[in-house]
């Protein structure tokens, strides 16, 4: 039985040690560094590539909320991550792309996937079904649910943060998508009349994606678990980060910043 | 009698000889040519290293797999192509580039490559047992034989993938011309025609060519509500292997193993008690929170048990 930590049982340089004497044991232990220094470099180089080299560790980064955490972990415990990828980056080919998937970005607390984890995908062109996970617990679908959901909100953040600079945006498509999705809390001429005044160009762009004040901090105390208008707006903007295209992100910054 | 650990290992596993009821594949030959001794009472072992989930399989990477399995004691390796050939896939190249790409470096890379390489996992006493390699309808003639050399080459007695029916059939030639046998590999995809996913499936792509075995995964044969101990009772003799995992039946999720529908223990049984020489691949697809070796050991550990 392997012990995490604890060195395993062929200790190749305490053999060397015994049968060569000390010299032999400096040579060995010189050559294991320069292997490990190789290693090290072929990993460097490797994990600033696609991210998909060196050795993966599904469980990093530790988030601090534990709730998100644990659903990360019964994700992975699932098998999950072998295929959509912890972060949601397909690892199989053959795997759907949950962080651009329309059925993903329709779901609202499972009510498409928890069923389609339930039943699985029997009846595929692909090689392999995706299985079923009918005996799993509400609660553990709930937990794979969340995870799918706050990956694909942290992907999307990162995909559109880099893509929206690309190409101009369209102020009038904004405005109608801004009137649509956003009037209901948000006015250009009452709360964000200053927006790209405090925020500047580039900040504001980011606070379109995830403004900050609706940013989760873990807490437990009762007057945040109830504070329902502050809950329901970050549930309306992790939908809409979600769903979001490149275009939309842009428009919306462009008409923002029209006079 | 002072032994050497490499003349121990020559001795022990030389003495047992089982002799290959389908003529190819010898025991013996397998477990001579590796050193390190993973034949658990009769019983050949060795690692299908995609089940390190953690590391991902390409070339950067095989200097660990390799380190992994010596920590693992697994002596027998099926190794895919993508821990050998160079990737050539990338943002800005497209599917067919990259196709092209891979074809012709199959095709012009000689024997002295792959025998660097046979040489890093002969160094280490592992044997190569299979080459895994997904052929598919956009491979052609020279592009399978150069495949099947590079195997040989590696050491291997047989080529493996995951390919449907018809292309099975078109494979049928190949293998004897390079004395080597061809691996068939399921699925449990019940709603494909041409997958290969229950007996009826198997029997038809063995009847397709002699040098065909069947390297039937245990997981997936189970997810496909299908019987593995009366295939085994039945085929054993068209038999190179078993991916040995576990899954529950009804297209189920995959378990750890003894959690899940696949009979792992008497199969190891049947195998032991009926000296085939079936290897058991370790193959699985569980989650699970600990790293690909330590996970490993466990289901290793598991096997080892039901045989003792």
């Amino acid at each position: 039985m392997i012990i995490p930590g604890k060195p395993l049982p062929i200790d190749r340089s305490k053999r060397a040690s015994r049968r060569h004497g000390q010299l032999a044991h400096s040579v060995y232990c010189l050559a294991a560094l320069l292997v490990a220094l190789f290693l090290a470099a072929i990993a460097a180089r490797a994990q600033a590539g696609n991210g998909e080299k060196g050795v993966i560790n599904f469980l990093e980064p530790k988030l601090s909320d534990p709730v998100l955490q644990h659903s990360k972990e019964i994700y992975v415990l699932n098998g999950c991550a072998y295929c959509h990828g912890v972060d949601l980056k397909v690892r199989n080919g053959e795997a759907a792309d949950l962080m651009h998937s329309a059925l993903v970005g329709a779901d609202v607390d499972g009510n498409l996937l928890a069923p389609l984890l339930r039943s699985g995908i029997p009846q595929t062109p692909k090689l392999s079904p995706m299985p079923q996970f009918s005996d799993l617990s509400d609660r553990e679908i709930a937990d794979i649910v969340r995870w799918i959901h706050y990956a694909r909100q942290d992907g999307r953040y990162k995909e559109l943060a880099s893509a929206s600079d690309s190409a101009p945006g369209d102020a009038v498509a904004g405005k109608t998508y801004f009137d649509q999705r956003c009037g209901s809390c948000h006015s250009k001429q009452g709360d964000l009349s200053n927006a790209v005044g405090k925020y500047g160009a580039a900040a504001l762009k980011l606070q379109i994606l995830r403004p900050d004040v609706l940013q989760p901090t873990p807490s437990w105390r009762v007057g945040d678990l109830n504070n329902t208008k502050l809950i329901t707006a970050r549930k309306q903007h992790q939908k809409l980060l979600e769903n979001y295209s490149a275009s939309d992100v842009a428009n919306v910054f462009a008409y923002l910043q029209m006079k | 009698m002072n032994l050497t650990r490499r003349q121990f290992h020559k001795f022990a596993l030389g003495a047992p000889c089982v002799a290959a009821l389908g003529g190819m594949i010898n025991s013996a030959d397998i477990q001579a040519a590796a050193k390190i001794d993973s034949n658990i009472h009769g019983v050949q072992f060795g690692l299908q290293p995609f089940c390190y989930h953690d590391l991902p399989m390409n070339i950067e990477n095989r200097p660990v797999l390799i380190q992994r399995m010596i920590q693992n004691g697994l002596g027998v390796v099926e190794l895919h192509a993508t821990w050998v050939e160079p990737r050539f896939t990338g943002p800005d190249v497209t599917p067919e580039e990259a196709r092209d790409k891979i074809r012709q470096w199959r095709r012009s890379t000689g024997p002295d490559y792959y025998k660097k390489v046979k040489q890093e996992f002969d160094d280490a006493g592992i044997s190569i047992f299979t080459y895994y390699v997904n052929f598919s309808a956009s491979h052609t003639d020279e592009e399978i034989d150069a495949t099947f050399e590079a195997a040989k080459t590696l050491g291997a007695k047989g080529v493996i993938g995951s390919y449907g029916l018809a292309v099975a059939k078109r494979l049928a030639p190949f293998p004897g011309k390079h004395g080597m046998f061809a691996g068939l590999h399921n699925h449990d995809n019940l709603s494909d025609p041409d997958a290969f996913s229950t007996e009826e499936s198997f029997i038809k792509g063995l009847s397709f060519s002699p040098d065909f075995k069947a390297t039937l995964d245990v997981r997936h044969f189970t997810a496909a509500n299908q019987d593995c101990l009366g295939f085994m009772e039945r085929h054993h003799d068209r038999m190179s292997s078993v991916h040995l995992g576990d899954r529950r039946r009804n297209n189920g999720r995959s378990t750890p193993f003894g959690q899940g529908d696949a009979p792992i223990i008497p199969l190891l049984c049947m195998i032991r008690d009926n000296h085939w020489p079936i290897v058991a691949l370790l193959e699985f697809e569980h989650g699970t929170l600990l790293s690909g070796v330590e996970e490993v050991q466990i289901c290793f550990d598991y096997c080892k048990r039901a045989l003792e």
